[in-house]
């Protein structure tokens, strides 16, 4: 029993229907994790891509008489210590991070889990020195990289990036690599060995397609773990620049107000937690079914094994 | 077995060297010139004589090729010489000793707690799969996961210093400074090490071992108590060891924030004060400590364990 992208659960009619009807019906047969992580990260995404036209004040338009107010009619989450409108900044301020945690879990899916795969086909010496680097790298703390990297470099998207990516690939070739090593058990890929298939087919085929779900969960999960990480070098300001808003810059912009104006720093920091929340619980779900999946996959290998 | 030990300690060499190539290289890929950053950092004044920086390149042997450079900075950085920092003149090595002192024992309290924490609460909920103690710590660990430790550390800030008045905010003078910063340290771990204890302690309880144990009329608890934990807390401590490595450097946040005087800070403040020779020396400890760290772990792991001797597998 192979793990498909779509759900088996649902027809086919109900997938041809309509995007936003597909959605729903993809997302209301699943765990309860993924369908309340699933409303959080919408809400995340919702906010981020349309914060321009939902914002009620411009995020850096400073009135500094009306500085460091409760929350309001006018200011729903009060104004900051330069009389910005909070929430408006709030808004605006997860675009940066939400897209370098977005590249950098795209570009580290991608490498981890060819390097993951390709070790797993490759078996040997390779296979072995491979994961053993893989072993090494996975404990070091990507801040220290960055940390380096920015130190000097200064802070811009490329180092960003880089810096997340040189050891962020390493969890997915761990897991890409097992998944491979399981999958090489199976039968079909014997079958696929015996007719001589290319070794690139076997892999884009075979092993690649059967990976997906597994990898999927993972990278969610990494997600959040990107987005707090990022939001960490704003908050040092080695992130985006001021005036721009970012979560992590408000939260270190809010410092010397912590007593007087709590919510400008808990405002930026729950919304971090929301997002993180929502992406590890979608994680979370997609584990669950995988692990379903593959134990199920197992149970039917041994069964075919022993009969 | 020895072969395992010899592969991983070539590995390790490997991996070192990489590393200090790394740390030398990088800062001479950015387009800043080393002799006018440090007369920079030293008078502050933009207009600096040529002649002075051409003196100082000479006397810092930059003015040699890249490799002789290379090794002359690989042999004293062997010799735990990473030369003097920028900023405060002094020997890099000395302030590094000094901050990773003060991140190891930060790292261990945070660590120590976190795993009184998930020991307990792993077992727990791997007794019963499903149970409500199940329940409740999966949603536990997601929560904790999530929680960012610069929000978690203002807010901690916010109730027992500013409001309660219990504790000191910052700084490291006394015991109790230790207390909030290896609180919001240790969520994270604490959540990762109960998910590691479940998921052992349930391979456990359904080991044959404690079948035959039930059979000889234990109950499950005195079963899990006396033949399981042991075998259960063994990818626990490797797992200790790792973090352990991971935290050193990896409490830059917090360490700014409560101004503990660690390598995290030593690095922030390396940033900020564009300070080379601390960056390349802080980078070469933290990265070579945890990759030493963890082929020791593993090293260790091979030889106590049998099943691991003759085969490599995880």
């Amino acid at each position: 029993m192979d793990i498909e992208m779509a759900d088996p659960r649902l027809t086919l009619d109900e997938r041809r229907r309509s995007p936003l009807a597909g959605t729903y019906a993809f997302v209301s047969s699943r765990h309860w994790t993924f369908k309340a992580g699933s409303v959080l990260l919408a809400m995340v995404l919702v906010m981020v891509c349309f914060a321009q036209w939902v914002a009620p004040y411009d995020p850096a338009a400073q009135d500094l008489i009306n500085r460091l107010r409760p929350p309001s009619a006018e200011h729903w989450l009060g104004t900051d210590h330069l009389g910005r409108d909070v929430l408006s900044r709030l808004l605006v301020g997860g675009q940066f991070a939400v897209t370098i945690s977005a590249i950098t879990v795209i570009i580290t899916l991608v490498v981890g889990t060819l390097i993951g795969v390709v070790a797993g086909r490759a078996g040997g010496v390779l296979d072995e020195v491979a994961m053993r680097v893989v072993d090494l790298l996975i404990s070091i703390p990507d801040v220290v990289i960055a940390i380096f990297l920015i130190g000097v470099f200064g802070p811009n998207y490329a180092t960003l990036i880089l810096s997340l990516t040189l050891i962020g690939w390493t969890p997915y070739a761990r897991l890409a690599r097992g998944l491979t090593k399981e999958i090489n058990a199976r039968e079909y890929i014997r079958a696929a060995e015996v007719l001589g298939m290319k070794r690139s087919f076997v892999i884009l085929r075979h092993i690649v397609p059967n990976t997906i779900h597994p990898v999927a969960a993972v990278s969610f999960l990494r997600f959040g773990h990107k987005l707090i990480t990022v939001g960490g070098l704003s908050y040092l300001g080695l992130g985006v620049r001021p005036p721009n808003p970012d979560w992590g810059l408000m939260m270190a912009e809010a410092q010397p107000y912590l007593e007087r104006a709590p919510i400008l720093m808990i405002a930026p920091g729950a919304v971090i937690f929301l997002a993180a929340l929502g992406v590890t619980w979608i994680g979370h779900g997609l584990e669950i079914e995988s692990r379903g999946a593959r134990s199920r996959a197992t149970t039917n290998a041994e069964e075919a094994g022993n009969g | 077995m020895w072969k395992i030990i010899l592969q991983r300690v070539a590995i390790l060499v490997m991996m070192l060297f990489i590393v200090s190539v790394a740390a030398f290289c990088v800062p001479l890929l950015s387009d800043g010139d080393p002799a006018r950053t440090i007369l920079l950092s030293r008078v502050s004044d933009l207009d600096l004589a040529p002649e002075a920086v051409e003196a100082l390149r000479r006397e810092l042997g930059l003015d040699r090729p890249l490799p002789v450079q290379y090794l002359s900075w690989l042999g004293s950085a062997l010799q735990g010489d990473f030369g003097y920092s920028f900023a405060s003149r002094q020997p890099v090595a000395a302030e590094i000793t000094r901050a990773l002192g003060v991140s190891i024992t930060l790292a261990l309290s945070a660590l120590g707690v976190a795993l009184l924490v998930a020991l307990p609460l792993g077992t727990a909920a791997a007794m019963r799969p499903g149970g409500k103690v199940d329940g409740f710590t999966t949603l536990l660990i997601q929560t904790l996961v999530a929680t960012p430790e610069y929000w978690f550390a203002p807010v901690s800030v916010l109730v027992f210093v500013l409001w309660l008045g219990i504790l000191p905010s910052a700084g490291w003078q006394s015991w109790e400074s230790l207390i909030l910063p290896a609180m919001a340290l240790m969520l994270r771990p604490m959540a990762y090490f109960t998910q590691v204890t479940r998921a052992a302690m349930r391979e456990v309880i359904a080991a044959p071992y404690i079948t035959a144990a039930r059979a000889r009329g234990l109950s499950m608890n005195e079963a899990v108590v006396h033949h399981g934990l042991r075998n259960g807390s063994l990818p626990v401590v490797t797992f200790f060891a790792l973090w352990f490595a991971g935290l050193l450097g990896g409490s830059v946040v917090i360490e700014v924030i409560f101004a503990v005087p660690g390598m995290g800070r030593l690095l922030y403040e390396a940033v900020v004060n564009n300070d080379v020779p601390v960056l390349q020396g802080g980078f070469v400890a933290l990265v070579g400590l945890s990759i030493l760290i963890n082929t020791i772990t593993d090293v260790l792991y091979v030889l106590f364990n049998p099943a691991m001797r003759g085969s490599h597998g995880h």
